[in-house]
């Protein structure tokens, strides 16, 4: 893949994805997913929404994943001093499933801040895509925002973006 | 009511001049006020003593305090007297005037703070409020406005960044939001419509505002065209007892 390329050929403007304060209510986030997920030609799958504080830095992703986190009862979240046998995963499945219904609405009202991914890896434009891809597969992410001057948002390299790079790489090169 | 243009200085009533000598009088007491030579929550001289002072009749003192309370300078309580109260912004729901321009017109020195500069997306019925599609992004500002390092209007502005994607990146801190719709990027504001309701504070703009949760405060909200185009929608949480606003009607001549 090592075709010359850098971040900046290949990463798609911000303002392609829904933005929201980390202070708006999971209810709100999921309000906006179920309108982006309508609107077709601006859902971009992986459908993710950004997170920023006050001064427009982003602080957060937000997929879809992270608001069903969001939700969970807290008591039911794993921890790593009691990992939950395997055999008791179903059982335990099911008390999460009624625990919904009750707990789902006020769990709905907590901030996005509390269930978004904090961002914490970041690209610069001129990074080679070799670097985006090995961070997204070494840190498990789906898609990095890039900085210009370690600090505006000037967009976002998607793990589609690596993939259409690979696969003209194998098929064309 | 009435506009005065005062240009005099002196703090004595001059009968050869042209203005009206109750004019005079309302100015010459205004600066007493504003020097605070009469402070805040004093009484001032009872009109008998007003008209001994400076040699005008009763009418003379009448009209000038009527105006000065009218003004927001004083304020009279029944069977106790006239009093100086905390200076209050003479509001009018003209479509040209920004807080800053109410503020430089009324003397008052004021601090901004901005407390949010962002982007989010529509919620509740703000896309409905501004008249953009579900999906379109708006720039989110909201600032806290200061007397004496009193917080006194809260004001939060949604505007679709379609409109003015720059407005991200402005000193909104120091330039008014008018100014640099109209100066600096060229849209111009047509039509504002007004909407002035009672509301009750929820515990974070009383935070802001240094009131208790479920206090009542004025609420503002503006919306803002540039022809058809519905360019910002405007919310602002205003301390009670510190504005008051004024509509002013011209007739017509038949």
């Amino acid at each position: 893949m090592s075709n010359g390329k850098t971040v900046k050929d290949v990463m798609i403007d911000v303002f392609e994805f829904p933005h929201i304060p980390y202070w708006f209510s999971i209810k709100q986030a999921i309000g906006i997913t179920k309108k982006a997920l309508l609107t077709s030609d601006k859902c971009l799958h992986p459908l993710i929404m950004l997170v920023f504080d006050e001064k427009y830095n982003l602080v957060g992703t937000l997929t879809l994943k992270d608001i069903i986190g969001g939700l969970e009862p807290k008591y039911l979240k794993a921890t790593t001093k009691a990992q939950v046998p395997k055999e008791d995963e179903s059982g335990l499945a099911l008390l999460w499933d009624t625990l919904f219904d009750s707990e789902a609405k006020q769990a709905a009202e907590r901030p996005v801040s509390e269930a978004m991914a904090p961002t914490k890896i970041f690209l610069k434009p001129d990074d080679p895509l070799t670097k985006a891809a090995y961070l997204m597969i070494h840190n498990d992410l789906i898609l990095l925002p890039v900085l210009e001057d370690k600090k505006k948002f000037v967009g976002l390299v998607r793990m589609i973006e690596i993939f259409n790079e690979v696969s003209d790489a194998i098929f064309k090169g | 009511m009435f506009i005065f243009v005062i240009n005099f200085m002196e703090n004595s009533i001059d009968r050869h001049k042209s203005e009206k000598l109750y004019v005079q009088l309302y100015e010459i007491l205004r600066k007493k006020i504003e020097s605070a030579d009469w402070v805040v929550g004093s009484q001032i001289p009872v009109e008998e003593e007003l008209c001994k002072t400076y040699e005008v009749s009763k009418a003379t003192v009448r009209l000038a305090i009527l105006e000065l309370v009218r003004q927001g300078y004083l304020i009279r309580q029944q069977g106790k007297g006239t009093f100086v109260c905390k200076r209050i912004i003479p509001e009018g729901l003209s479509m040209s005037t920004s807080f800053k321009e109410l503020m430089l017109d009324a003397g008052i020195d004021f601090s901004t703070e901005v407390l949010a500069q962002t982007v989010m997306m529509p919620t509740d019925d703000l896309d409905v409020k501004l008249n953009v599609s579900e999906d379109q992004h708006i720039i989110y500002i909201k600032r806290l406005f200061s007397v004496d390092k009193e917080p006194i209007l809260l004001q939060e502005a949604f505007i679709p960044r379609d409109v003015c994607p720059s407005l991200l990146e402005e000193d909104v801190a120091n330039d008014s939001l008018f100014e640099l719709f109209e100066k600096k990027h060229g849209i111009k504001i047509t039509k504002v419509k007004d909407y002035l309701l009672i509301t009750h504070l929820t515990a974070d703009e009383g935070l802001f505002l240094g009131l208790p949760e479920g206090s009542s405060a004025i609420l503002l909200e503006q919306h803002f065209f540039s022809g058809d185009t519905h360019i910002m929608y405007m919310r602002s949480i205003k301390q009670p007892g510190r504005f008051r606003f004024y509509i002013e009607f011209d007739r017509k001549a038949s």
